[in-house]
């Protein structure tokens, strides 16, 4: 009797420590966002730390900061959001097709120099990305790439074909042979195998690349800083960067917070939407290393 | 329905040899059975035959067609995987469908030009495959929803609804556990009573291999050793690997040497003497006794030897008794030579551990092999003639 109670204990005190530890560890990642979201809703010219932005009372909550974001910057919000987009979402497309391919050959074909392949690309992927902006710049300036769409997409698509070809070439590891080959079996084609199995089975880590290869762009600052220069090529980076040197804009952490808020709005959705995968793909990669 | 002739076929990985040199005819509607321990090559034959691994020398004839260019697609055969290999993103009945939906055909009007089958045809097949499976109810779950047993249908299904030319099945019994298993090969012997299809069956369990085979290709090493009748292999067996790999209990063999004696020879093996006829082979040889036809009794007769029960294994409808020959009767008198060891099948609960009995041997069914394991067709054993 004694030594069941006593377990019994031990069972609840460490649900109890584990629900502290999680809260504890939830509120420390979700405090910065719940001070975004205040900071944007306060008519505070410089916020800083105090009850009153902290704890905001329906008296000093505004909406202010919003509607000069969405209807009173230059470029207009919704030229920035449509560049983003643009960006992000053919890098996404162009990086995820190239990175299933890639997966694909380096994980389902035995040629020459695979391993060697493999090591080479995750060394590449240790080198951060800044390092390679001046060469980069260099480069797309003699192509007449600087300040275009294409000059953009084509590095942070290839940015996204290294890391994403990896992560979809271990989850088609995972992925026994014997299924590609029952289907070469009932008469598809290796290409036909490809699309009509393989792929189908790859949706998780697919979902989760697509993901990672949309937030690069989106996020990025480095890049688009160097390489745009007309205000109508302005990514949301850019825009949120510029805000400070607009006139309403200067040190008004209202507006900058307004913007990271709806700029954030994407990611969300995009997350919401993919969940499923995104959230099965981690773990698989977790699990498989 | 067609026959598959594999000529000479030799496949080597890297260092290692997989497949050896095998020449094999599989006639039209034949069920071979490919048989051989772990890494003895099955696979990789039934690979070689459905075109997933290429061959490093020799031929692959489907009929009479030479199919070693075709990819895999372009042979027509169906191949049955010891994982299933389902496809886990689709149900069972898209599972069954797949190869029908991808599958061009001539056209009835007009046999120049090809056509997909249509949406009824297919629905046709798949189900007609499911009913004679017995899956027709489950065909909209996925794999994982499914039993060992009937994702094995549904492998089986897929394979039958496409109307191969021949069936291909790796180990596809294996994973099941040993009650659904007997009953599946039966349904399997059954399938191909029904379908008269060829049929090339891997296993490494020999029991499998002797109850679904209407022939047997015995595999060591990637060497194909005998391809005959279950009983052939049993009562022929070529050489001493394949009479001791077939057959349950394993064979039982004693090492001994062939001597002259009086005016004939005698297989000398102490206590053992079993008088050869033919032309003997002097010198070391191994004589091989099938453990059914060791004789074991109560009473002593002229050429049984004295042995004592040291263990007994309860098979179900017999026992297999392991024995020492030459191991005293009763323990009070002292042993003059280390004992022989020995297993015998007789009935159920006839003897029991520490038993003392007589051990003779049905010499007519003996067999001889020389040192090299190979066996001495010209030597048998010399019967109460002498
Ligand atoms: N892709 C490969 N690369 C290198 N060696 C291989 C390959 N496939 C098979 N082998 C080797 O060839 C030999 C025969 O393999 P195979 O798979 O045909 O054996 P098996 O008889 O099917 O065995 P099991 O009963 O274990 O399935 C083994 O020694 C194996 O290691
Ligand atoms: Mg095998």
């Amino acid at each position: 009797m004694k030594p069941r109670r006593r377990r019994r204990w031990a069972r609840l005190a460490k649900r109890v420590a584990s629900h502290v530890i999680l809260i504890g560890a939830c509120a420390f990642a979700l405090f910065p966002i719940y001070f975004i979201v205040v900071t944007s809703l306060s008519t505070l010219p410089i916020a800083g730390i105090t009850a009153h932005v902290l704890v905001p009372s329906p008296s000093t909550i505004t909406t202010a900061s919003y509607g000069t974001v969405l209807y009173h910057l230059s470029p207009n919000f919704l030229t920035l959001l449509t560049n983003s987009l643009i960006f992000s979402g053919s890098s996404a497309a162009i990086g995820l097709a190239l990175a299933a391919f890639t997966g694909f050959a380096l994980s389902k074909f035995n040629f020459p120099g695979r391993r060697t392949f493999v090591y080479f690309i995750l060394l590449i992927s240790l080198f951060p990305g800044v390092l390679l902006v001046i060469p980069f710049y260099f480069m797309f300036s003699s192509l007449g790439l600087i300040d275009t769409y294409l000059g953009l997409i084509i590095p942070y698509s290839a940015g996204a074909v290294v890391f994403s070809g990896i992560l979809v070439k271990n989850y088609m590891d995972s992925i026994p042979d014997d299924i590609e080959e029952a289907a070469l079996v009932d008469g598809l084609s290796r290409t036909q195998a490809f699309f009509r199995v393989l792929i189908p089975l790859c949706y998780p880590v697919l979902g989760l690349a697509a993901f990672l290869a949309f937030i690069g762009p989106y996020t990025d600052f480095a890049l688009a800083h160097v390489f745009i220069t007309s205000n109508n090529l302005w990514t949301l980076a850019l825009g949120i960067y510029n805000i400070n040197s607009t006139d309403q804009g200067a040190q008004n952490y209202g507006l900058v917070t307004a913007f990271a808020v709806v700029m954030s709005l994407p990611i969300v959705v995009f997350y919401m939407v993919f969940q499923r995968y995104i959230i099965g793909g981690l773990t698989l990669g977790a699990v498989r290393g | 329905m067609t026959g598959i002739t594999l000529q000479n076929i030799s496949k080597r990985f890297k260092t290692e040899t997989a497949v050896d040199d095998v020449s094999l005819a599989i006639q039209d509607g034949e069920f071979v059975v490919i048989l051989g321990a772990s890494g003895s090559g099955k696979s990789t034959i039934l690979r070689i035959i459905a075109g997933l691994e290429v061959q490093t020398s020799g031929h692959v004839y489907i009929g009479d067609m030479l199919v070693d260019d075709y990819e895999p697609r372009d042979r027509n055969l169906a191949m049955v995987f010891q994982s299933y290999a389902l496809y886990p993103h689709l149900s069972a009945y898209e599972n069954i469908a797949f190869g029908l939906r991808v599958r061009r055909v001539p056209r009835e009007d007009d046999p120049e030009r090809l056509r997909r089958f249509s949406r009824d045809e297919i629905d046709t097949k798949v189900r007609s495959a499911g009913q004679m499976l017995g899956i027709g109810g489950m065909l909209e779950k996925r794999p994982a929803e499914l039993s060992g047993g009937q994702r094995q249908r549904v492998a089986l299904a897929r394979a039958i609804v496409r109307d191969p030319e021949a069936f291909l099945l790796d180990e596809p019994l294996s994973n099941l556990d040993a009650k659904i298993r007997s009953n599946a090969r039966i349904e399997l012997k059954r399938l191909h009573a029904r379908l008269r299809q060829t049929f090339v069956f891997v296993t490494h369990d020999q029991t499998e291999a002797m109850t679904l085979g209407d022939r047997l290709a015995i595999l060591n090493h990637g060497r194909l050793l005998q391809c005959d009748s279950p009983d052939r292999v049993l009562s022929h067996p070529a050489n001493q690997y394949v009479a001791s790999f077939v057959g349950s209990p394993e064979m039982v063999f004693l090492e001994g040497n062939v001597e002259p004696a009086g005016t004939g020879y005698t297989f000398v093996k102490e206590p053992v003497r079993i008088p050869v006829r033919g032309v003997p082979r002097m010198g070391p040889v191994t004589v091989g006794v099938r453990p059914w036809d060791v004789r074991v009794e109560r009473s002593s007769s002229p050429s049984a030897v004295p042995a004592r029960v040291t263990g007994v294994e309860r098979l179900g409808s017999s026992d297999q008794l392991f024995l020492e020959l030459g191991a005293p009767s009763s323990p009070t008198v002292a042993p003059t030579l280390p004992p022989l060891p020995v297993r015998a099948v007789v009935r159920s609960y006839d003897f029991n551990v520490g038993d003392g009995v007589f051990v003779s041997f049905d010499a007519d069914r003996a067999l001889f092999f020389d040192a090299e394991g190979a066996r001495l067709d010209s030597m048998s054993v010399a019967t109460r003639l002498l």
